[in-house]
C-alpha cells in the first residue's frame, strides 16, 4: 500500500525544516523529503550567519515582512531550542562623501519603515566600536539589533523538533516525478511512490525543477555564488560588530563579521553562475576577499585563514521571494529565498501554514509538544566539562577529541546517536564542529572518522 | 587530585620534547612531574610514524617513531613522573596556573612552580593554503591525518594520490602511502626545487617513476563525496590528474594557541614562543621546548631541547636559579629567517638550549658571525646552507658580555 501523508514538504533546507516544524504542531501526517543524505546541505550550508532585522531588505515586500517576523520569532523561540543568538550590532561604514550621503538616505528610509533603532554615527564612534578598522571612515550607521547565529544548528534544531513531534524525515530521497492523484499528488522517491494531499516545494536551488514536476513554470533559479574566508580564532579580538559596506544596486557587498564559533568571516562575493552545483572556491574569489580584508580590517592579514567556503543563493529573475499558493493544484511553491532565508524561515513557515490552512487543509492544533534542545556550539559558551555533575557522571565529557574546536568524545557520541543522525562526515562536522578548526583534521580526523564509520556500519547492520 | 597538585613541574605534551623534559627534570632533582597529553596515548607525532629515522641526535640510534617513544617512556622514573593521557591543557595564566580537563582528573586548576610547554606542531591544511576548488567529503588529507589513519587502522580507501610539497615529510608520505595501498601519481611543489635532499627527489623520480612537478600550483580540486581530479598549473601548462586522494604535506606551524592565549609572547618569525637560552618565555615559571618553538626540527633535536628546558625548569623549581627578566634580544642579519633562542640572558654563560637558525636563501659558503657591539665573539664558516635546513650552533661557554651591548647574528656569503 502506498503511504499517504497530509503534507509532503520537498527539501530540508532551513526553510523546509522550519515549515515541517510548523506543521508538527498540528494533527497532521507530514513528511519532509530531502534528496541529499543530510538536511541543510544546500543553500543553507553556506551563508553569512547573520540574523537580519530586515532593515536591509526592500521595504514593503513580502520578504521584508517575513524576515521581520522571522527575526522576531527567532529571538523568542531559538533560546528554547538551545540555539545561541549573539547580538553584536551592525555597523555599516561609508568611506566616501557619496557613500555617506547614501547612508543618510538609507537611515531615513529605515526609520520611516519602522526600523527605529538605526542611527547615524560619526567616524569617531565608528572607530570606538571597531578600533581596528582601516583609516578613512567618513560616517557610519549603527543597528544594535543585528545578531549572529549558528547556521548549522538552526535547520538541525527545526528538523529535530519536527521529528520529535511526529514528522517523518526521509533523507537521501530525491523526488523525481509528481503525478496528480485524487485530492493530491503521488511523488516518486527511490523507494517507490508516496501520496500527499498537499505538496510544499522548498527545493532551494532546485525549486524550479521541483515546480516543473508539478507542471509549474513561473520562474527559473538564477544561482548567485558567495565565497567566504574564515579567519583563525586568534583574530576574534579584532572585531566585535557586524561590519557592512554601503550596498550598491548590484550587491550588498562584502561583510566582515565574527561568527558564534569565534572566527572572523569575510564575504560573500556575488557571482551569477549557470550551474547550481558549482560549489567552487575560485582564485578570483579568494583574491577579492583578501583585498576586502586588507582594505577594511588590515590587521586580519596577520592571522591564518582557517578555511574557505562558498554558498549559492537560490535567486530567481526577481528579487522578491516566490511564495505561490496554488489551492486548486494542492501545491505551494516556496522558492527564491535568496539571501535572507536563515533569518526569515520562521516567518516564512508561519506564512506558509497560513496559506495552507486557508482552504487547502484543516487540522487541530496539538496540545502536547515534545520539547527538544540542541547542544550549544558557541565558542565561549558553557562546555560539557563546566558542569561538574555531568562530567562526574560521564567521563566522556572530559575527553577532548577535536582539539581546535574542543569537542569531547561525549558530544560526538551524542551527535551520532541523535534521532536525526548525521549521515555524512560533513554532517557530523556541522552538528559538532569536529574537524572544523584550524587543523582541519590533522589531529582528530582519523579518530573522528573511525567513530563515524563505526556508528554508520552498526546502524546498517541493524 | 592531591597527587596532581603535588607536581612541582607540569609538562604539556608527551612528544619527544615533553618526555625528554620530564626525564631531565627528575634527573635534576624534581620530586614530582606531571605530563599532560591530550591524545589517547603518549608519543606526539612520532607515535604514528613507523619508518626509521627518529631520535638520532638524542640517543644516537636510528629508530622508528614508536621505537623512539618507547625508549623515552622507558627512561621515565615512574615513581616521580605521572603521564596523564586524554587530558588537555585548556588555559594558561600567570602564576603559573593551568586549567586541565580529562576523563580521569575532571576539570581542575593546578598551580605548579613551573610549566614546560611542549605542544609541538601541525601541518597547514589545504584550506589555510587557500587552494581553490571544491571541498570533497573525503580524500583531502594532511600527512598527519594520513599517518594516524594508517596507524589506527582507519581505511583510507583510496588508490591514486597526489602529494603536495617536497619537504622531508613528503617523502615520509611515500612510505606511509605504501602501507595504505595508495599509489603516488605525482608530487607537486610551488617552489622551484625539491625542498628535501635533492637526492631523494632523484630517487623518487627515477627509481619509483613518480613525476615531480616544480614551480607548480594547484588550480582546482574537484569531486563531491571523494576527490576525483586535481588541476595543476606549472611550466608545462595546465594539466589535470585523475586521483582520489590529495595529501598536503609540510608547511608546519607551531601549535601554540595555549601559549598565545595565556599571554606568552610569540616571535612573529617563528609563530612560536620566544625564549632565552634557558628556554624561558616571558611568563615567569613558563618554559617552552620542541617544535612549538618553530617548525620544524627532527625529533632528536626536539628531545635535546626538551631535556634542556626540563633541566632549566628543574633548577627554577628547586630555586637554584632566579627568574631573570633582563634577557636581551639577539638581532638577526638580513639573510636570517629566525633564530631560537631569540633572547640571551645575562647570567653565568651556561647555554642549555642548542641554538638553531634558518636562512632565507640558499648559500654555498657562508660565515656565521655573532657580535656583541662591534666585537666578534663567535664565528664559523659553513658550507651549503639550504633554506629548509637547520644551522645548529653551539654557543656554550660564551662570555656573558656586557649588559646593554647589542648582540647581532649574521650569516653572509663568502666567495
Ligand atoms: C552567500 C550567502 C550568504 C547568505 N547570508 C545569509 C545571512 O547572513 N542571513 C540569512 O538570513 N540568510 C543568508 N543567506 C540566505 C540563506 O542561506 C538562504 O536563503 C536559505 O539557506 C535558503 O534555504 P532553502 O531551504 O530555501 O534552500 P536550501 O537550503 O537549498 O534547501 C533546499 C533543499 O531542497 C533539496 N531538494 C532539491 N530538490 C529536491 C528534490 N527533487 N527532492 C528532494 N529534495 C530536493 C535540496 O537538496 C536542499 O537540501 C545567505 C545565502 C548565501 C548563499
Ligand atoms: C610525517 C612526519 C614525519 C617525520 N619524520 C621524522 C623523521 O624521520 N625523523 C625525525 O627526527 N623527525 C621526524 N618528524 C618530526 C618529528 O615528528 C618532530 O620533530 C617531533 O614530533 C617534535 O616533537 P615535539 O615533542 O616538539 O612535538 P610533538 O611530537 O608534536 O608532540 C606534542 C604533543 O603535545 C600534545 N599537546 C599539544 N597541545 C596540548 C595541550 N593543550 N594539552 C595537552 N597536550 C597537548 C600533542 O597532543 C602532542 O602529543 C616527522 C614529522 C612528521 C609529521
Amino acid at each position: 500500500m502506498t503511504a499517504r501523508f497530509d503534507i509532503a514538504i520537498i527539501g530540508a533546507g532551513v526553510v523546509g525544516c522550519a515549515i515541517a516544524r510548523e506543521f508538527s504542531r498540528y494533527r497532521l501526517d507530514t513528511i519532509l523529503i530531502e534528496a541529499r543524505s543530510d538536511l541543510g546541505d544546500g543553500a543553507s550550508k553556506g551563508n553569512s550567519a547573520v540574523l537580519s532585522t530586515a532593515s536591509d531588505t526592500p521595504y514593503g515586500t513580502l520578504e521584508c515582512r517575513l524576515v521581520t517576523r522571522g527575526h522576531e520569532r527567532y529571538r523568542r523561540e531559538a533560546p528554547g531550542l538551545g540555539l545561541p543568538i549573539v547580538t553584536l550590532g551592525g555597523l555599516t561604514v561609508a568611506w566616501t562623501e557619496a557613500e555617506a550621503a547614501t547612508l543618510t538616505a538609507m537611515q531615513r528610509a529605515a526609520v520611516a519603515a519602522g526600523f527605529h533603532d538605526a542611527v547615524l554615527v560619526d567616524a569617531a564612534s565608528v572607530y570606538a566600536r571597531a578600533p581596528h578598522l582601516a583609516r578613512g571612515v567618513v560616517a557610519g550607521m549603527w543597528e544594535p539589533e543585528e545578531a549572529i547565529v549558528d547556521p548549522f544548528s538552526t535547520p538541525y534544531a527545526y528538523a529535530l523538533d519536527a521529528v520529535a513531534n511526529g514528522v517523518e524525515l526521509r533523507s537521501a530521497s530525491p523526488v523525481t516525478a509528481a503525478r496528480p492523484v485524487d485530492s493530491g499528488w503521488a511523488l516518486s522517491l527511490p523507494t517507490g511512490e508516496i501520496e500527499a494531499g498537499l505538496v510544499i516545494n522548498c527545493g532551494g536551488l532546485r525549486a524550479d525543477a521541483v515546480d516543473a514536476l508539478g507542471g509549474n513554470t513561473d520562474f527559473r533559479i538564477r544561482a548567485r555564488r558567495g565565497q567566504f574566508l574564515v579567519f583563525d580564532k586568534s583574530a576574534r579580538p579584532l572585531l566585535d560588530a557586524i561590519l557592512k559596506p554601503v550596498p550598491n544596486p548590484a550587491s550588498r557587498g562584502i561583510l566582515i563579521t565574527p561568527t558564534v564559533f569565534g572566527n572572523i568571516l569575510v564575504g560573500p562575493t556575488a557571482e551569477d553562475i549557470d550551474d547550481v552545483d558549482d560549489w567552487r572556491v575560485t582564485p578570483d574569489g579568494i583574491a577579492q576577499l583578501e583585498r576586502a580584508a586588507e582594505t577594511l580590517l588590515p590587521a586580519l592579514l596577520d592571522h591564518e585563514v582557517t578555511t574557505t567556503y562558498c554558498g549559492l543563493r537560490p535567486g530567481t529573475e526577481q528579487p522578491e521571494y516566490r511564495i505561490i499558493p496554488r489551492p486548486e493544484r494542492r501545491w505551494i511553491t516556496v522558492g527564491g529565498i535568496r539571501s535572507t532565508g536563515l533569518s526569515g524561515a520562521l516567518g516564512i513557515a508561519e506564512h506558509v501554514a497560513g496559506l495552507a490552512f486557508d482552504g487547502m487543509i484543516e487540522a487541530a492544533r496539538k496540545t502536547d509538544i515534545v520539547p527538544v534542545r540542541v547542544p550549544s556550539l558557541l565558542d565561549d559558551g558553557p562546555r560539557p566539562w563546566h558542569e561538574a555533575a555531568r562530567l562526574a557522571a560521564d567521563a566522556a565529557y572530559g575527553e577532548i577529541v577535536c582539539h581546535c574546536e574542543r569537542v569531547t568524545l561525549g558530544e560526538i557520541r551524542d551527535a551520532l546517536a541523535s534521532p536525526v543522525p548525521p549521515r555524512s562526515l560533513k554532517a557530523l562536522k556541522r552538528r559538532t564542529r569536529v574537524m572544523f578548526g584550524r587543523c582541519q583534521g590533522f589531529f582528530c580526523g582519523a579518530r573522528v572518522q573511525a567513530m563515524f564509520d563505526a556508528a554508520t556500519t552498526s546502524e546498517a547492520a541493524e | 587530585m592531591t597527587a596532581l597538585a603535588a607536581a612541582g613541574l607540569i609538562v604539556v605534551g608527551a612528544g619527544p620534547a615533553g618526555l625528554a623534559a620530564a626525564r631531565a627534570a627528575t634527573d635534576a632533582g624534581v620530586a614530582r612531574v606531571l605530563v599532560i597529553e591530550r591524545d589517547d596515548e603518549a608519543g606526539g607525532l612520532p607515535r604514528f610514524c613507523h619508518h626509521p629515522g627518529f631520535g638520532w641526535e638524542y640517543s644516537y640510534r636510528f629508530e622508528s617513531g614508536p621505537g623512539f617513544i618507547r625508549r623515552l617512556l622507558g627512561a621515565l622514573d615512574r615513581d616521580r613522573v605521572q603521564v596523564l593521557t586524554r587530558t588537555t591543557a585548556l588555559a594558561l595564566r600567570p602564576g603559573p596556573e593551568i586549567d586541565i580537563v580529562g576523563p580521569a582528573c575532571g576539570a581542575v586548576t593546578l598551580k605548579p612552580q613551573a610549566i614546560v610547554l611542549a605542544t609541538g606542531i601541525r601541518e597547514r591544511p589545504r584550506a589555510a593554503r587557500l587552494v581553490p576548488g571544491r571541498r570533497p567529503e573525503r580524500g583531502v588529507l594532511t600527512t598527519g591525518q594520513l599517518q594516524q589513519m594508517v596507524a589506527r587502522g582507519v581505511p583510507v580507501a583510496g588508490r591514486r594520490a597526489v602529494v603536495i610539497g617536497t619537504e622531508h615529510v613528503a617523502f615520509s608520505v611515500l612510505l606511509t602511502a605504501r602501507r595504505a595501498g595508495l599509489q603516488i601519481v605525482a608530487m607537486v611543489d610551488e617552489r622551484d626545487r625539491v625542498m628535501s635532499f635533492p637526492l631523494l627527489g632523484m630517487a623518487v623520480r627515477h627509481a619509483l617513476g613518480v613525476p615531480i612537478h616544480l614551480a607548480t600550483r594547484v588550480l582546482d580540486i574537484s569531486g563531491e563525496s571523494r576527490v576525483d581530479t586535481v588541476t595543476l598549473n606549472g611550466p608545462a601548462g595546465v594539466r589535470r590528474i585523475a586521483c582520489d586522494t590529495v595529501i598536503f604535506t609540510g608547511e608546519f606551524v607551531p601549535d601554540a594557541p595555549l601559549a598565545r592565549a595565556g599571554g606568552v609572547a610569540l616571535d612573529p618569525r617563528t609563530a612560536g614562543p620566544a625564549v632565552d637560552q634557558l628556554a624561558r618565555t616571558n611568563l615567569p615559571g613558563v618554559f617552552a621546548a620542541g617544535n612549538v618553538l618553530r617548525a620544524v626540527e627532527s625529533s632528536g633535536f626536539c628531545a635535546i631541547e626538551g631535556a634542556s628546558a626540563g633541566a632549566a625548569a628543574a633548577a627554577f623549581v628547586r630555586r637554584q636559579t632566579e627568574w631573570n627578566g633582563t634577557a636581551a634580544p639577539i638581532g638577526l642579519g638580513t639573510n636570517l629567517l629566525y633564530m631560537v633562542p631569540q633572547r640571551w640572558a645575562f647570567e653565568p654563560a651556561r647555554q642549555l638550549l642548542p641554538a638553531s637558525l634558518r636562512t632565507r636563501i640558499d648559500l654555498d659558503r657562508a660565515r656565521v658571525l655573532l657580535r656583541h657591539g662591534d666585537e666578534i665573539v663567535w664565528q664559523s664558516l659553513r658550507r651549503s646552507l639550504l633554506r629548509q635546513r637547520r644551522i645548529r650552533i653551539d654557543l656554550a661557554g660564551l662570555p656573558a658580555g656586557l649588559r646593554g651591548t647589542p648582540r647581532v647574528i649574521t650569516v653572509d656569503a663568502v666567495t
